[in-house]
Order: C-alpha cells, then structure tokens, then sequence
C-alpha cells in the first residue's frame, strides 16, 4: 500500500516560516519552523514572550483575535493555516488536541466529567448514549483515573488538580487525535503530580503513537519527556537538537544561559552549603510558631478541617526559613498567620518575642509594621492605578515616616536597590516585566526596614532566567539587610538555593525540619525523599537510567 | 438545600419585622390625617373625636403598633377606613390583576434577554451588537408613561389592534385568547426595562463566560460556538442572572403601578395610590408589607435556585 507508506512518512506536523503579528510593534512569532513525526515528543522551550504558546495557537488555530499569522502549517501535508472556522472546527479535536496548564480552571465548572467527555465525543459525530459512556470510562481508564465509572458523575471540583489534569487530557485524547499540544501542562501541578502526569504522557504516546508537541519552560519536564528540543528566543528558533545532544552541548549561548539559570537540588551525599552560623543562645528569635493549629470550615456546619495541625517552628534573626509541602499542606497558611492574616486555633505565634494575637491597637500596627509580605504574583499585588514610586512610598505614607522629601529619598534608595533605575519611579505596572514588578514589590516590601520578611512563592510565576536574577538579589539583600525571612516555595530546588532551615510539610503537620543542607543532603523522611525524587532532573541521561518506559527513538539514538 | 433555606430564614424574618415597624411609622409621618379626610373639613371635635376612637388612633402609638401586629399574626389584616370592607378582599382583588400582569411581563422579559442575549453572543457580529446596544439604551432610557402612551397610540389608534386599556371582560381563564390581547400592551410596556437591563446583563456575563479557560478547552475539541454557547456558557451565566432576574422582579412590582394606570389596569397599583392619598392606614400598611414580603420571598427563592444551579454549592467541596 504505498499510499499509507507516503501518509507515515509525511510528518505529523510541519510548521514552515510561521510569523504571527498583532497590531503591537513587535511581532509575537518571527520565524519559527517545527517538525514533529509520528509517535515523536518535541520541546518548545523558551521564556514567556517567545512566541511558543502561540505557535501552538496558530497550530490549533486558536490565536487570539487581531492576531495574523503567514508562513505554513501543515498537519499529514495538509494546509491548515488561514482554514475558515467551519473547516477548523473539524481539524480542532480530530486531528490536533490541546492541553492547557490551568486545570482548574479548564474544565466546566457546572457540568460533570462523563457530560464533557461526551460532548466532545458529540463535536466529531461520534459515540452516543450507551457506548459514549462506554468510551468515556474507557478514556478515563487511559488516563488512569481510579473508579472511572463513579467519576463520570463527578463536577470538576470534586477532584484534585492532578485528576483534574488528567480529565483535561482524556477530553484531548478522545477524538484519537495525531497530534496532541500540551502548553505547560505540568506548571501548576505538585512535584509529585507533576512526575505522574509525564510518566502518563510518555505513556500515552508509547502505547497510542500520539506526536505530542509540549511547550515549557522547565528544563526538567524537557529532559523527562521530549525526544528533540527546539529552542525560541523573541519568535525565532535559535537552535534545535535532540534532547540528550542538547544537554550535553548547547551551541547556542542562549540555551546556555536558559540552562545554567534552572536552579538544582544536591544529588545524594553532595555537600551543599556551609551551615551557618550557631546564634546566640538567648538571642530572641524573630518567629516562633508554638504548637500553632488552624481550622477551615464552621463548627456550624459540623465540618471542621485541619489547615495548620501541631506546628512549632522558630526562625532565628537574620535567617531564611523555607517552607515546603505540596497545596493543601498548609505553607500559605503558616506564612499567613506569622502576619497575622488568618485567626488561629491554637497555640501561639510570636514575632520577635511578642504574641501578635494577644497585642492590641497602637501595639499590633507597631508588630504589622515589623513584618512585610511579598505574594507570588505580582500582577496581582500592586495598584495598577499607582505608579512604581507611589506603590513604594505608600507604606510611609501609611505610617507617617518622615518628610516629603525623605520618602522620596528612600523610593530612589529601594530602587536603587533592587537595581531598577531611578527613573521607574514614575512608571506604572504594567510598562514592567515579570520579573522587574516583583523587584517592585520586594523594594516595597523592604520600605519600612522589616525585621520579618514573608514571601509566598514569589519567583514561581517567573522565567527562570528571571526567577534566577530575582533569587539572586534577594539572597544578596538579605545578606545585606539582615532580616529574617519565611520564604514558601513548591519549588524545593529554588527553597534550596535561599534557605538556612527547611521545614516540609504535609497535611497541615511538620514532616521534617532542619537546616537545608541536610534536609535536602540526607532527608531522614520518606516523604520528604518522595518529593525530592519525583523533581524532574534537567539531564536526560537521569531519564534514561530510571525510565520505566524507553520510546525505541530515545533508545535507539 | 432545607438547611441552606433555613439559615437565611431568620434574616428574612428580621427584614421583615423592620419594614413592618418603618412603614407604621412613616405611613403616619407623611402629612395628613385619616380622620380629618374621613369627617371633613365642617366636621366638630367631638365627631372627630369619636371616629379617632373608633378606629383605635386615639390610642398611643406603640400600642397601635403592638395591635396591628397582633392582628397579622391572626391573618387578620384589618378593614379599610375609607374603601370599606376588609383589607383582604381587597388586596385579594386587585392581587389577582397585577400578578398576572407582573408574571406575564416577567416571562416576556425572561424570553426577549435569553434569545437577544443568545443570539448576540451566538453571532458575535457587529451591527447586532450595535442594534441591541440601541434597542437596549432605549428601552432602559424611556420611561413607562411614554412607552406606555406610544404603544397605545401605535396598536390601539393608529393600528386598532389591540384594546387600549382594561381588562378581559370575561376574565383570564374563559377566553384565554381575548385575555391575551388585553394582556400584551401592559406586560410589554413593563416588560420592556426589565427586559433590556436583563439582556444587557446576560449578554456580558455570556461574553464574561466565552473568555473563561474552559471555553478554550472546549473549542479546541472541535465543538462549535453556537454548542459552548447554548450547553456551556449560558449554563454558567445562568446563576447570577437568576439574582439579578430577583432584582428585577422589584422594579416590575414597582412598575407596575404606573402601568396600572395607564392601561386602566385595576389591579394593587390603583388600590396602593387610593390608600394612600386616602390616609387608610391598615391598607397602606398592608399593602407596603405586602411588598416587601414579595421581595424577600423572591430574593430568598433566587437565592435558593442560584445555590441548586451550582454544583460546587449543590455538592460542596473535594472528598
């Protein structure tokens, strides 16, 4: 049959000379050109801006509106860029699926799983009724989601985010399409899920020949997952390779870059860092959580759920306590109480020696004004209505501190620190990158000269490259400044890279805690070794040593 | 969803019971007096005295209050000073009038925002955009007496369509297709605010929906924007609709009373604006909590209705 021998061999998808333009100046893709063949895993890696998710986009033919996109896309040698809608309806789920990195918020709230699979069944004529739903508990199985059949009745909150995820990629697998897009769909997930749900995608195109194109910016997932790498710098390709190659020797000085900037956790018995110095016994520490306990839900309502369950830590001055554990094990919540944000329970908490609870009026703004809080997104936490200055003058304002001419002063001073120039001052948000509005909100942050610094997550919605420059300036001016800090990451190599002590948590309790050397060195808790195991290691011949399953492409090569 | 209702019954309760002490009060702080309306301007101290005591207005007025309350709790709603007769028969009258009117200019509104708004999203094109946003504007922007007067002018003048004012002889049951030409004018002229500030919200909470994630999950699978639209995101967009529908509902009570007026409509809206240039105290007072009761029900149902519509209320949280 030498019509199937041509169909085999025409790749998947081939993108030719694809250029995509807004109205904004810069167009978002210049040229990029990617090949995928049958049953083959390629990585789209580069920074936010490179014009990855929108190449998949255009390959979907999902761009957004405004957007115009020339070049070619071809999926099997057919054209598929510029088909008008009627056409791309029959492409969208047939031939190409998508799957997307939020998966809380990907699926319908208010129709159930089994619903949403059989609607995408419907979409493409397919399977009704009886053998919908028998396809659906069959899609489910792929994805290996446990009692499928009691899950089809189940609404998308009733799952966790990693089923959640799950669900998402038995909706893109259910029309059987050629090639499966996957934009970060490991970004928001736990470490641990996040090992699962690459383990199931290489799984899934072992046992089923999907292409899966998969757009990240995590070295990790890269080496775990892709057979070939194809590297984007501001809409162009700046160098392609086969994964194991481009590990061992990146040409291109740009993915040098990209991968000397992904932070690494020590392998076993590696000496990571030099304790640090033993404080003085009776120095007062700057945060202490004694037998702390938080409760979510009412008594009323007779449901009562542990968030903080038993806690007693203590951070000594001028350390960084780094706070680890997956969602749901209670790290927001702790960070939250040292400020004072969350009501407790039980126990008590004390910053700088004081209880915050039991303080009152002039006395707590005196303790809030000790302690300084940095979110993760900085989009989020600073007035788009306030320029940069004015975000940073505000807590002086607040408080009164000194004269006009002073706190003008310290803005260009806190600027100067977080080594953005003087003139920002009079910028607004969103004329600021990522990376350069979570400097503003650390200079803001470090206004009032806290003593306690709490920082949730706050390089995780960041480039790594960025997150790497952030992380930098902020051990810097720890160092230099001396407060101590509560640092809560998911990101247990970036934890690593700041952080004196460690404490892990898991379901509200502490596992484990310890100076970061030997936590991360010699964990003494499975758990604790558990999640250490499952972060993907940015080398493929880690992969290639403990993956279970080898696609013949890799072994071969 | 019992326990759900019978959380928010005691705020209702407590509504209820304050707008049952300020409406006593401030029917009797509006200026005038039923007893001079009912003796007349000739009339002698004494008469005046005597009907004052006749109808309890002698009496301090915490006791007055006290008095009617118990009365309501006995469903007993009083007699009307000046109409005559029992406030219930009355209110039960006209009741039968303005609820069909209120409830038919409610399914018109319903019907006219769920198939404009639909259509809008469902065509995304400009010029019905345009046309609805104008249709829209104008109708929120015109007020009943002149909608009202124009459609008179329209149908019952210009084209002798439909009858200008009254209602069905025979009442609504007997020829239900004559009650339907009487009905049309009132309940579109009523309808048509509520209907636009309606379909203008479903319309942007629609448009709110097809921006969410999940409508991208489901275009990429390749189903069309008329399925998301119809099966997805109107299914989303309904919850809070369903609230503002409930807001609504008290512009329509509210409306209806002008348009009561213009249709020659004798419905509560008559009833309420005799009662009150009257000074009839108990139907005043009556009809006012009547009002207020409808809200409350109203808001309490569109609460209860938005909980069931969402699973994630319906259900609760993760297992």
């Amino acid at each position: 049959m030498p019509d199937l021998e041509v169909s085999v061999s025409t790749p998947v998808l081939e993108v030719r000379d694809l250029a995509i333009s807004f109205s904004h100046p810069r167009p978002a893709v210049r040229s990029v050109s990617v090949t995928v063949d049958q049953g083959e895993v390629v990585a789209l890696v580069g920074e936010s801006g490179s014009g990855k998710s929108m190449t998949a986009r255009a390959v979907i033919g999902l761009l957004p509106d405004g957007a115009v996109a020339t070049g070619s896309v071809r999926l099997r040698g057919e054209e598929v860029l510029g088909l008008p809608e009627a056409e791309l309806v029959k492409v969208r789920g047939r031939r190409v699926a998508m799957v997307f990195q939020e998966p809380q918020t990907a699926l319908n709230p208010v129709r159930t799983i089994g619903w949403q699979i059989g609607e995408a069944l419907r979409a493409h004529g397919g399977s009704r009724g009886r053998a919908a739903r028998e396809r659906a508990v069959e899609l489910l199985r792929q994805v290996e989601i446990p009692d499928p059949e009691e899950r089809l009745g189940f609404y998308p909150h009733q799952l966790s985010g990693g089923q959640k995820q799950r669900v998402v990629l038995a909706l893109a697998l259910a029309n059987e399409p050629e090639l499966l897009l996957a934009d970060e769909p490991t970004t928001a997930l736990d470490v641990t899920v996040q090992a699962e749900i690459l383990a199931l995608l290489r799984r899934i195109r072992d046992r089923t020949g999907t292409s899966i194109l998969i757009i990240t910016h995590n070295m990790g997932v890269v080496a775990h997952l892709a057979d070939r790498v194809v590297v984007l710098r501001q809409g162009e390709v700046v160098e392609e390779a086969e994964t194991r190659e481009l590990f061992a020797a990146p040409r291109h000085a740009y993915t040098r870059q990209l991968l000397a900037a992904v932070p690494r956790l020590p392998g076993p018995g590696e000496l990571v860092q030099a304790l640090p110095a033993e404080p003085a016994p009776d120095a007062v520490p700057a945060l202490e959580y004694d037998d702390v306990r938080v409760h979510y839900g009412s008594r009323m309502r007779g449901r009562v759920l542990p968030a903080v369950d038993g806690v007693t830590l203590r951070l000594e001055r001028g350390e960084v306590l780094g706070l680890v554990g997956e969602s749901g094990s209670g790290k927001t919540t702790l960070g939250r109480l040292a400020a004072g944000l969350v009501p407790l329970a039980g126990g008590r908490v004390r910053v700088g020696g004081e209880d915050l609870a039991a303080a009152r009026g002039r006395r707590r703004v005196d303790l809030r004004r000790r302690l300084a809080f940095v979110h993760q997104d900085p989009e989020a936490s600073l007035d788009p209505r306030f320029s940069i200055g004015e975000a940073i003058r505000e807590p002086l304002d607040v408080h009164g501190v000194g004269s006009r001419q002073s706190r003008e002063q310290r803005v260009l001073e806190l600027l100067d620190a977080v080594r953005l120039p003087a003139s920002f001052a009079g910028r607004r948000p969103r004329e600021l990158s990522g990376g350069q509005r979570q400097r503003v909100a650390l200079a803001r942050a470090l206004t009032l000269e806290p003593q306690l610094l709490i920082a949730d997550e706050p390089t995780s919605a960041l480039d790594v490259s960025v997150q790497a420059e952030v992380l930098e300036l902020f051990a810097d001016l720890q160092r230099r400044l001396g407060f101590a800090c509560v640092f809560i990451s998911h990101d247990l190599a970036v934890v690593n890279k700041v952080a004196d002590q460690v404490a892990v948590l898991r379901a509200g309790k502490v596992v484990e805690s310890g100076s970061a050397a030997r936590v991360f060195g010699e964990p003494a808790h499975d758990y604790t070794r558990r999640l250490l195991d499952a972060v993907p290691v940015p080398d493929p011949t880690v992969r290639d040593a403990t993956g279970p399953a080898l696609h013949p492409h890799v072994a071969a090569s | 969803m019992g326990a759900y209702l019978l959380r928010r019954l005691p705020s209702a309760l407590v509504v209820l019971a304050v707008a049952s002490f300020a409406i006593f009060a401030m029917v009797r702080l509006v200026p005038g007096d039923p007893v001079a309306t009912l003796a007349g301007p000739d009339a002698s101290p004494e008469a005046r005295a005597e009907i004052a005591a006749e109808l309890g207005l002698d009496q301090p007025l915490v006791t007055q209050y006290v008095t009617w309350l118990g009365q309501l709790a006995h469903l007993d709603l009083g007699t009307s000073y000046r109409i005559g007769g029992q406030v219930s028969d009355l209110v039960a009258d006209g009741a039968v009038n303005t609820i069909v009117l209120t409830i038919a200019a409610l399914l018109l509104a319903v019907a006219v925002a769920l198939v404009s708004s639909v259509l809008a999203v469902v065509l995304d094109k400009r010029w019905v955009n345009a046309a609805l946003s104008f249709g829209n504007t104008l109708a929120i922007a015109l007020p009943t007496f002149v909608t009202g007067l124009v459609l008179i002018l329209l149908f019952a003048v210009v084209f002798p369509v439909l009858p200008a004012g009254g209602t069905p002889p025979d009442g609504f049951i007997a020829r239900p297709d004559i009650a339907a030409q009487y009905l049309l004018l009132p309940a579109v002229c009523l309808a048509l605010g509520a209907g636009a500030a309606l379909t203008r919200f479903l319309t942007e909470a629609l448009r709110t929906e097809m921006r969410q994630p999940y409508v991208t999950t489901a275009r990429a699978l390749g189903i069309s924007r008329r399925r998301i639209v119809l099966t997805q995101a109107l299914r989303n967009a309904l919850p809070s609709t369903i609230t503002v529908l409930g807001i609504q509902f008290g512009t329509l009570l509210g409306g209806a009373v002008l348009v009561e007026a213009i249709f020659t409509w004798p419905g509560l809206g008559g009833l309420i604006e005799e009662a009150i240039s009257g000074r009839d105290y108990p139907l005043v007072q009556v009809l006012l909590l009547l009002s207020v009761a409808v809200f409350v029900a109203v808001q309490l149902l569109t609460d209860v209705v938005h909980a069931w519509l969402d699973p994630r209320v319906r259900i609760g949280g993760a297992a």
